[in-house]
């Protein structure tokens, strides 16, 4: 039963109750949206604004090794020297031996003077004491009230333990992470560097900086007014550290090209020049040598041009080092042999009008395709090489590689390939292709060629990155293309052995022979565009590659000259090839053959 | 009047009670409490432990507040050994950088008088036999390590050999100039190809 007597205190209660929960849910509100919607700008404020401080954790970038683990790349310290020009000008006060502060007659305190001073500390750096000295005093006289000024910047750890030993208090240092490259120039061509400021800005330092790259960490925490961390607030985000790089070169071969490449081209007096050894089975590149090599841990020793790799942007017709693909397709699609035979002539004039040549007035004779290859003879591949469409002819170039983008995947690697497709090309390119004209490649590409012929037919991706083992040990192997058929293992044995006659039977046998060894290659000296819409006259691109030992290949060399001028044609690779391929041998300890190579009939 | 239950607990409710209050209480009359019960003497153990649990706990922070100081002065003793050596090993470091590198121990090498590039001889073990060259190393090198070292190294240049303190390496040359990359660029290939002169 409710009377109006008990249901008014009632009422008051329930309005009570309402008024109570209602402030209590706009606290609940308030409460939620501090603590939970706008949370993150709170946080992010206090550690701004008051008690947070949030430091960075620097992780260290990855080194870079080579096939065997040698160190060619490594992250160090060095320090920034700075001074707060008000307090040096002010000198510091001299002390005894036993460390009390002298005092002069008037029962002051002695002050050394800030050139005294910056003497000391030039001794150190190495600068000159007047220009230490006119540091402080520039500073000031621009800017009185100035506290900072560089003294000296990227200096090593022992000069910053001397500097700091000076005991100098206006003295400040900061740690800058910086590169070293323990073997310099070796390899720089395709390790690249960093710039001051720490970003990669060439070779594998920029092309795998995902890999080498260290990622920063923070780590925050809160502090008392008194500036003391509070106990339990640390909160840290761990830095990464960048993952080891290891490429496919082999520090010490490498060294040894980019000598033996350096002297060579000197010695022929050429632009440049280049060696390329690839592994056979594998495809693994373990020297990329060229002259003029930048040394990482000083770039700007190097002019401008030299701080890249001119071997891997430089593309060329290849001329003549092509002739075995067009005897292959020859042999698969011609159903020819080594001893298939065509008339030879030194200047011929095709039905179609073309007009060939080759190199060197000769007897019209009647040549294999074996003969074709080791004269070099343009006519000739060009006669074997008509035998078979031109549809085809391209596809089989395409399948050896030409028109398409190396593995290496570097930077600025240069547009390759075909100038015109099978159905445009003019009467001249559809024999002029059959010898290496009309399209180019880079030096890795011609490599590849030979690594497939040598590979029993199968073109395995080149590679100059061997893997990447992050800090947490995981490897990561480069994404390569899948290995090609290019052709049947017959076909190239029988190439093969054609080229293995172009050692032994051809004009450069004797300068290049090893005793020992089979091996198989081929010359070629390639036009060099002029720009100009013609060729430059009496200046080429020659160059050398062939594998060893021949019975059982296991590496490709290729050795390429830009415009030698003591010897003009390919006969300058001659001994940079032999000494090239010498190391090679002995380096990986492969065994002398154990046969002779069967000489094939060159004329019929 | 009659008082419900509700409102008699909200009377009630500020006073002190010395036993909870029952549903059938609630219909009586109020009355003075007795007196209360005679309290317990409390025993003198009780009290002992509290004293000694209060002083044992004041005791141990004492102990383990002194402890983790140590601890701190310590750790921060061995921080700074700690980076006195990382110093070190960083001094150290830089000053072997490069003695390592191939083109220094080439050149050491061939300060020696020691030559390469020759076709190598292998011995076979089971018979003797030599297989390869088998010829003696001529006098001169394929290549002069030393002389015309042609691969710089700025960490071992000016560095004196260890074979002939001498001689060393040659520095780098210092050419301060600014790093712009600039990427070769690849000569186009023209129309018209003039007669091939390949070989």
């Amino acid at each position: 039963m409710t009377t109006r007597a008990t249901r008014s205190p009632r009422r008051r209660t329930v309005i009570a109750l309402l008024v109570v929960l209602t402030v209590i849910a706009a606290f609940v509100v308030r409460l939620v949206d501090i603590q939970v919607v706008n949370a993150s700008d709170h946080i992010e404020q206090s550690q701004e604004l008051a008690s947070g401080t949030e430091i960075t954790l620097r992780g260290t970038r990855g080194d870079i090794v080579d096939a065997d683990g040698s160190v060619l790349a490594t992250s160090t310290l060095v320090y920034d020297v700075s001074i707060d020009p008000q307090l040096a000008a002010h000198g510091i006060s001299r002390r005894d031996a036993d460390g009390k502060i002298v005092k002069g007659a008037d029962g002051k305190p002695e002050v050394i003077a800030w050139p005294e001073l910056a003497a000391r500390i030039a001794a150190v750096t190495g600068q000159a004491p007047e220009d230490v000295t006119a540091i402080v005093v520039d500073k000031l006289a621009s800017d009185p009230a100035s506290r900072w000024a560089q003294v000296k910047r990227y200096v090593s750890t022992e000069t910053y333990r001397e500097l700091a030993a000076l005991d100098l208090p206006f003295l400040t240092f900061t740690a800058v992470p910086s590169r070293t490259y323990p073997d310099g120039a070796v390899a720089g061509n395709v390790i690249g560097f960093l710039n001051s400021d720490g970003d990669a800005l060439e070779g594998v330092e920029k092309l795998q900086n995902s890999c080498l790259a260290a990622q920063n960490g923070t780590l925050t925490y809160q502090r008392g007014r008194d500036g003391v961390k509070i106990p339990g607030t640390e909160v840290e985000k761990a830095a990464v550290d960048g993952g080891t790089l290891q490429l496919t070169l082999d520090s010490d071969l490498q060294w040894y090209m980019q000598q033996l490449i350096s002297e060579e081209t000197a010695r022929y007096n050429a632009e440049w020049g280049g060696i390329v050894v690839m592994e056979v089975a594998t495809g693994k590149i373990r020297a990329f040598a060229e002259t003029a090599s930048v040394d990482p841990n000083d770039p700007g020793a190097s002019e401008a041009d030299d701080r890249g790799s001119r071997l891997a942007r430089f593309s060329y017709e290849p001329g003549s080092t092509f002739k075995p693909v067009t005897a292959a397709t020859a042999i698969e699609k011609a159903g020819l042999t080594h001893l298939s035979s065509v008339v030879v002539p030194s200047k011929m004039t095709f039905d179609n009008g073309a007009v060939i040549n080759d190199s060197e007035q000769h007897a019209t004779e009647t040549m294999t395709l074996t003969g074709g290859l080791v004269r070099s003879s343009n006519v000739a591949m060009s006669q074997f090489g008509a035998l078979v469409d031109p549809q085809t002819r391209y596809e089989y170039l395409t399948k050896f590689g030409v028109g398409e983008k190396t593995a290496l995947n570097w930077s600025g690697e240069p547009d390759t390939g075909f100038r015109l497709l099978p159905k445009d090309w003019d009467n001249q390119t559809y024999y002029t292709t059959t010898f290496g004209q009309a399209f180019t490649v880079t030096a890795t590409q011609v490599a590849s060629v030979y690594q497939t012929i040598a590979n029993g037919g199968v073109r395995m991706p080149a590679q100059l990155v061997e893997s990447c083992t992050r800090a947490d040990g995981t490897v990561v192997e480069p994404d390569l293309p899948e290995p090609v058929r290019v052709i049947e293992e017959s076909t190239a044995d029988e190439v093969g052995l054609m080229l293995e006659n172009v050692f032994a039977q051809g004009t450069l046998a004797d300068d290049i022979k090893i005793d020992g060894y089979r091996m198989a290659g081929k010359t070629g000296t390639a036009q060099i565009y002029n720009g100009k819409g013609g060729y430059k006259k009496n200046l080429y691109f020659t160059s050398l590659v062939g594998y060893a030992p021949a019975e059982d290949p296991q590496y490709v060399v290729l050795t390429v000259f830009d415009e030698p001028k003591k010897e003009r044609m390919s006969s300058a690779n001659r001994s940079v090839f032999k000494k090239a391929m010498t190391q090679v041998l002995k380096h990986y300890r492969i065994m002398p053959s154990e046969s002779e190579t069967p000489l094939l009939p060159l004329t019929d | 009047m009659s008082v419900n239950a509700w409102d008699s607990d909200l009377l009630v409710a500020p006073f002190p009670r010395t036993e909870p209050a029952r549903r059938e209480d609630v219909d009586r009359r109020l009355h003075a409490v007795d007196a209360p019960a005679a309290a317990r003497r409390p025993r003198l153990l009780y009290g002992v432990i509290a004293v000694a649990g209060a002083v044992a706990i004041a005791g141990a922070q004492m102990g383990l507040s002194i402890l983790t100081t140590q601890g701190s002065y310590e750790i921060k003793e061995l921080t700074a050994q700690q980076r006195t050596v990382d110093w070190q090993k960083q001094i150290l470091a830089d000053d072997v950088a490069g003695l390592s590198s191939p083109q220094y121990l080439a050149a050491n090498a061939a300060a020696l008088g020691m030559v390469t590039g020759q076709p190598p001889s292998y011995l076979r073990l089971s018979d003797g036999e030599v297989i390869g060259a088998g010829t003696a190393a001529p006098g001169t090198s394929s290549i002069e390590a030393l002389k015309k070292a042609a691969v710089p190294n700025a960490l071992a240049g000016g560095v004196p050999l260890v074979t002939d303190p001498d001689s060393s390496l040659a520095a780098g040359v210092a050419a301060e100039t600014e790093l712009v990359i600039d990427p070769a660029v690849p000569p186009a290939v023209a129309d018209g190809l003039p007669t091939p002169r390949t070989h």
